[in-house]
């Protein structure tokens, strides 16, 4: 289940979105990060994969960029017991 | 009545400006404007932020014989002639050339002379006419005036929107059916993102401005196995040096004893320099270059038949394609009242390369809401990808055994 992970995406993504004093419309694993309607941009996003990083202790990107364009997808890659 | 197109504008080239088309005939009375007015003023300075203004700005200036400023930083308005043009008052170079302002995030920006004729130097073309560039860089940028030029030399259509992001830049990209895009890895990894089931006809896939990624390049040429694939490697100080076609990251390790394309290189203390017949004339506030050889400042490693980047001498790290100093965007937020101490870090992602990230210390008695508006408001004079965008609030900074702050990114 990767659960924990998209409660963790979605809260994070909410503290990015309201830095920039935007409101982040609901989100479900079939958003999509870039040229969708959640109101971020490439930076952001940048920040979402570092600041789950400290809070996961993962980095499923290490070896380089992986490809996923939407919450779900991202969700994947991360284990969720580790959240 | 309005001159013909310069001589690098060919008869059938077109601009798509967000959406509008635009050949020479629509962009010669701009052209003329400006030419009055530069030779009124002696001086050519405009805002590269449309690539109309800058193409006509380019045919203006070299009407005029006067070198021209294309800006990209607002708030650092040249004052006078003398500030910006020292070279030039001096002699030591008169007439048509461009002046580009670099990247530098922190500071006043480095401007960067380029004579026009050298700066078209290097461009390659495709003579292909019926290629559709698509612009990702600022206009103003090197990059972005390269770009600009190869297309509109070659007859070919350049499809820019001025302002936009790499989500907008992906819907001009498939609406306008662009088959050319040259772009940071950073905007690469963000097109391929926002491009979902989508698949613009690309036939010529470029990266620069950043190190490429073995996994990066492997996905460009899967997803478009037609497209020709290549890595740039420039630097603002000695112009474009070379490409890279075999799909591999950094560049192979023979060209340290052959060059490349009448471009020497070697590794010296870690670092690549360049000996190149293509660098640029002077930085307008400085001596000329007299040194044959020039170092880029980036460090490489070379590993077996290759040579990698592996980042920046002088501790910069390229966020998004724009190089940002975290020990300067540090002095910006030790300013900031309520901040006793503060360290600022790069960290690793693979969207943008890097984001830069705070440990601050508060003041006692400071209010952690207030301060953090403070360093927000205090970041907004930067350009965004310099923004601090994590920021922890920390009881101390540790430091490294020599009693420094210790800087390295968390990788």
């Amino acid at each position: 289940m990767t659960d924990t992970i998209l409660a963790l995406i979605a809260e994070e993504l909410a503290h990015i979105a309201a830095d920039k004093g935007e409101t982040l419309p609901a989100i479900d694993p079939d958003s999509a990060f870039l040229g969708g309607d959640l109101p971020i941009d490439s930076l952001d996003l940048a920040t979402l994969l570092v600041v789950l990083e400290q809070r996961t202790g993962q980095d499923p990107f290490r070896a380089g960029f992986i490809q996923f364009n939407t919450v779900g997808e991202l969700a994947a890659l991360y284990r969720p017991n580790a959240a | 009545m309005t001159a013909a197109p310069p001589p690098w504008f060919a008869s059938d080239a077109r601009l798509i400006e967000t959406d509008e088309s635009y050949g020479w005939a629509e962009i010669a009375a701009e052209a003329d404007h400006l030419e009055a007015e530069f030779r009124t003023a002696g001086q050519a300075v405009v805002e590269a932020v449309r690539p109309t203004t800058v193409v006509a700005a380019l045919a203006a200036a070299e009407r005029a014989g006067v070198a021209l400023l294309l800006k990209r930083h607002k708030a650092l308005l040249p004052s006078g002639k003398k500030d910006w043009d020292e070279g030039a008052a001096n002699g030591r170079t008169s007439g048509f050339s461009v002046l580009l302002e670099t990247s530098g995030t922190t500071g006043t920006p480095k401007r960067a002379r380029h004579d026009f004729e050298r700066l078209r130097g290097r461009l390659r073309g495709t003579a292909d006419s019926s290629a559709r560039w698509l612009l990702t860089y600022d206009s103003g940028a090197f990059a972005g005036l390269q770009v600009i030029l190869t297309a509109l030399a070659s007859g070919a259509t350049l499809i820019a929107v001025p302002g936009a992001n790499a989500a907008d830049l992906a819907r001009a990209a498939v609406r306008h059916g662009a088959t050319h895009i040259s772009g940071t890895p950073s905007f690469w990894r963000a097109f391929l993102m926002t491009l979902g089931n989508e698949r613009p006809p690309l036939t010529s896939i470029t990266l620069g401005g950043e190190a490429a990624d073995q996994p990066l390049l492997d996905r460009l040429q899967e997803r478009f196995p037609n497209a020709k694939l290549r890595h740039i490697y420039a630097s603002t100080e000695a112009g474009a040096l070379f490409a890279v076609t075999d799909g591999r990251a950094g560049f192979p390790a023979a060209w340290l004893e052959t060059g490349v394309d009448g471009v020497g290189l070697r590794i010296r203390d870690g670092v690549l320099e360049v000996n190149s017949p293509r660098a640029m004339l002077g930085y307008a506030d400085a001596a000329g270059l007299s040194e044959d050889w020039l170092s880029t400042g980036d460090v490489v490693e070379r590993r077996g038949d290759r040579v990698l980047f592996a980042g920046r001498l002088d501790g910069r790290v390229n966020v998004g394609g724009v190089k940002v100093s975290p020990e300067a965007v540090e002095q910006l937020l030790l300013a900031v009242p309520g901040v006793l101490d503060a360290l600022v870090r790069p960290a690793a992602n693979p969207i943008t390369g890097h984001i830069l990230t705070a440990s601050v210390v508060p003041l006692s008695g400071v209010e952690e809401a207030a301060l953090r508006a403070a360093i927000r408001d205090a970041s907004a004079a930067l350009p965004p990808a310099a923004r601090p965008r994590v920021i922890s609030m920390v009881e101390n900074i540790p430091l490294g055994s020599a009693g420094k702050k210790k800087r390295e990114g968390a990788a």
